[in-house]
């Protein structure tokens, strides 16, 4: 018998396709279902599971620390997506500039996305030390602002002063006229450093010693080792998204920009009507994977609040607080309380991607 | 040719199954090398002639998760170190094989007794210690030489310890007396002291005026201006500073002495007890220790059972003890030769050692684990110690929170 040539096709793409499924299948498939199942037990990897209901469900939310990963885990994505949206989108616009030597410039900043959040991780520690780099930029910052206010109200008259003469001559000129900066700076420059000799502006006495990491106080409700979490990750996943933003504006023709140009738009006009509506399917991308991403933290948070020394109370996220409940240091497994949360987890971000899909930056449009 | 191959092959087979396998297992890092080390020139001797053949299988990375994985799955080892600070959860399971079958009371009765207690588990002994540490403190002399300070000594109470680093951070501006830690792993010794228990008879713990005694103290010293927060130092164990000369002491165990070695092979540190209570005129102390313990699914549970006599058999332990690796678990090595060298190595050794046996009738020793609770009851009081070193919290709001949280833990007083 002879198969028909279309049945013989579907089963080949079935056969190629075959590794794909069977790992799919293994893998998510059955281990989702048996992470549905072990949710209404009391599984605890040893003794046999017991069905409980919905009693899992129940106890977390009577968990503060569960409550508190979740409200972590919301805040932390929604400051990050919109954060890394935004700063990625700015960066890939710089970086679509015909200048020379961009290509380096391009290389320079995907380079954070290279490195390791283990690697990132330490690199954090060390910046939020009491003793650390933030601390002791801050001191400086504090030491030296008498001097960084005297130089910025010398350049404010300087430069006011020229702006006026200009006007008064009748040359149309701006308070930010590089040109005339060109002059006010140094003069302001040299008439701080004579302030200092005078000693009318000294260097103050600052010692900035926030314990950034080994605290529980927050900032907008977000504790510190939270945002020093939010600035490493920000700081890392931005140039990933920039190069996508970089794609999709290479995507755009450039006869539009010509058009517009000769239709005497301004540069503002181009980029709201030209540029934002056709990026909007990396827009979408961009946004939706980082929400995916951002609920999902973890690494982060084991290695700066489990290891690292910040209180977990203040770093826990719903990622973790599933690790923690399969593996808790020292106490036997809580896998029937685990699963639950995972799934709690899946449906949270289906949910919110879901919500953004409605709501927010769509593949088609604005909604 | 051919022929005599297959014959050989053959031969080789038939010994192959005359021999009983035993599968152990225990972490990577630098005790692969150790174990190898024993297996080879002690133990697989012995074993040679009962055709038991010892397969050693080192975890690299979470040693914990793979155990509780393996036990789950029943693909565990036939024996395998259990850390008492997660043993009470693995015995509650029952995939651990209680060992009073294989040990007469007379070869338990040859281990130090409090830490065959310490595995013991509703009657039943569980493990056999194969070492332990305690903790003690360890002091440079070099710079208390140079403070002009005296050495702390065993006759020290937290008062005169605290004035000794006090007048070491006044002299030498950059070297901390001390630095602490917020881990209960090392403030829990002062708080035994006291006469504190972890667990009342209900099982419930109760911050008292006792512990909160130790705890103002203990996180005061930063304030009195006798010791330095850790990580203010860079650094996140008591080891760390003292290795780094950042501070002139350090509270830890026999494990400082390898790190010691690597870090500062010059220093000149000597060892003594922790400082008594002023109050009690006790000290409290921690057992940390390891057992080789055996799996409830083994096959071979009698040849396991030979292959974990030879484990901690006094010629294994020698063995350990002469490499200056570990502190053996056996009590007739207290006398051993090796303690009484001179050199900072073996006083370290004998320190802790000592450190496991209780004074005047009162046993304020105890070990690593706090029932089934492990990590999640440490970390309410670790987040207490944490943040009154930090100066977020005063003490009372501080023990407030923590008792809340230990309620909700162990249940309510």
């Amino acid at each position: 018998m002879r198969l028909k040539a279309r049945t013989l096709e579907g089963l080949y793409a079935l056969f190629l396709l075959l590794p794909l499924l069977f790992t799919l299948g293994v893998f998510f498939l059955y281990a989702f279902l048996r992470a549905v199942y072990f949710s209404f037990t009391d599984y605890d990897l040893f003794s046999p599971p017991r069905f409980v209901g919905l009693a899992n469900y129940l106890r977390l939310f009577q968990d503060p620390l569960f409550l508190k990963a979740l409200w972590h885990t919301l805040a932390y994505s929604l400051v990050v997506t919109s954060l890394q949206t935004f700063l990625a989108l700015l960066l890939a616009l710089a970086l679509n500039q015909p200048l020379k030597g961009i290509t380096a410039f391009r290389t320079v900043y995907y380079l954070p996305s290279v490195i390791s959040t283990a690697a990132a991780s330490l690199l954090l520690l060390w910046l939020f030390q009491r003793t650390g780099l933030v601390n002791q930029a801050l001191s400086l910052l504090l030491a030296h602002l008498p001097h960084l206010l005297a130089l910025a109200l010398l350049f404010a008259l300087l430069q006011g002063a020229q702006v006026l003469w200009e006007k008064r001559k009748g040359t149309p000129t701006s308070f930010l006229d590089p040109a005339l900066a060109l002059l006010s700076l140094p003069l302001a420059l040299l008439g701080t450093y004579a302030l200092d000799l005078l000693g009318l502006v000294q260097v103050r006495e600052a010692r900035v010693e926030v314990p950034w990491l080994p605290t529980s106080a927050t900032f907008l409700g977000i504790p510190y080792p939270l945002w020093a979490i939010i600035l490493m990750n920000t700081y890392t996943t931005i140039p990933t998204f920039m190069v996508l933003f970089l794609a999709g504006l290479k995507g755009i023709p450039k006869t539009l920009y010509e058009a517009a140009a000769l239709d005497g738009a301004s540069p503002w006009v181009m980029f709201s009507r030209i540029t934002v509506p056709l990026l909007r399917p990396v827009l979408f991308l961009v946004i939706t994977l980082g929400l995916i991403g951002t609920l999902q933290l973890f690494d982060q948070v084991l290695f700066v609040g489990g290891s690292g020394g910040a209180p977990l109370e203040a770093t826990i996220t719903l990622a973790y607080y599933v690790y923690g409940n399969v593996f808790p240091s020292g106490a036997a497994p809580r896998v029937g309380l685990a699963s639950a949360a995972a799934l709690f987890l899946a449906g949270l971000t289906l949910l919110v991607v879901l919500l953004q899909r409605r709501f927010g930056v769509s593949e088609r449009g604005w909604t | 040719m051919r022929k005599a191959l297959a014959v050989l092959l053959a031969l080789l087979g038939l010994t192959a199954l005359a021999q009983t396998q035993v599968r152990i297992s225990g972490w990577g890092g630098t005790d692969i090398a150790i174990v190898n080390g024993l297996l080879k020139e002690v133990v697989q001797p012995k074993l040679d002639k009962e055709g038991i053949r010892v397969v050693y299988e080192p975890i690299e990375g979470d040693y914990t998760q793979w155990l509780f994985n393996a036990l789950s799955a029943g693909t565990a080892p036939d024996l395998f170190y259990m850390d008492i600070f997660w043993s009470e959860s693995l015995f509650a399971t029952g995939k651990v094989e209680p060992l009073d079958r294989y040990f007469s009371k007379q070869e338990v009765g040859e281990f130090l007794p409090n830490l065959v207690q310490a595995f013991t588990y509703q009657g039943k002994l569980y493990g056999i210690p194969k070492d332990f540490n305690t903790l003690a403190l360890q002091f440079n002399k070099d710079i208390f030489d140079e403070a002009g300070v005296k050495y702390p000594n065993q006759q020290d109470t937290w008062e005169t310890f605290e004035a000794k680093l006090r007048q070491v951070q006044s002299k030498l501006k950059d070297v901390a007396g001390l630095c602490v830690v917020a881990d209960f792993a090392r403030f829990g010794a002062f708080a035994f002291a006291t006469g504190w228990k972890p667990f009342d008879e209900k099982g419930h713990t109760v911050l008292d005026a006792n512990f909160r005694r130790a705890f103002e103290w203990y996180t005061g010293l930063v304030r009195r201006g006798a010791a330095r927060f850790a990580q203010d130092l860079g650094e996140g164990w008591t080891g760390g500073c003292f290795g780094g000369e950042k501070a002139a002491t350090a509270l830890e165990g026999a494990w400082i002495g390898g790190f010691l070695r690597d870090k500062a092979p010059n220093m000149r540190y000597g060892t003594t007890f922790l400082p008594l209570d002023p109050v009690t005129k006790r000290r409290g102390n921690f057992v940390f220790t390891v057992s080789w313990s055996m799996n409830a699914q083994s096959k071979n549970k009698e040849a396991a059972a030979k292959v974990l006599k030879a484990l901690t058999s006094p010629e294994a332990q020698q063995w350990v003890l002469e490499r200056g690796l570990a502190i053996p678990s056996r009590r007739a090595l207290a006398n051993n030769p090796y303690f009484q060298r001179p050199g900072k190595e073996p006083e370290l050794n004998r320190v802790v050692f000592q450190g496991s046996t209780s004074q005047g009738g009162v046993n304020l020793v105890y070990p690593f684990k706090f029932r089934g609770f492990g990590g999640d009851w440490m970390r309410p009081i670790n987040e207490a110690l944490q943040a009154v070193l930090t100066g977020q919290k005063s003490v009372d709001q501080a023990l407030r929170d923590a008792q809340a949280a230990l309620d909700r833990l162990t249940g309510r007083r």
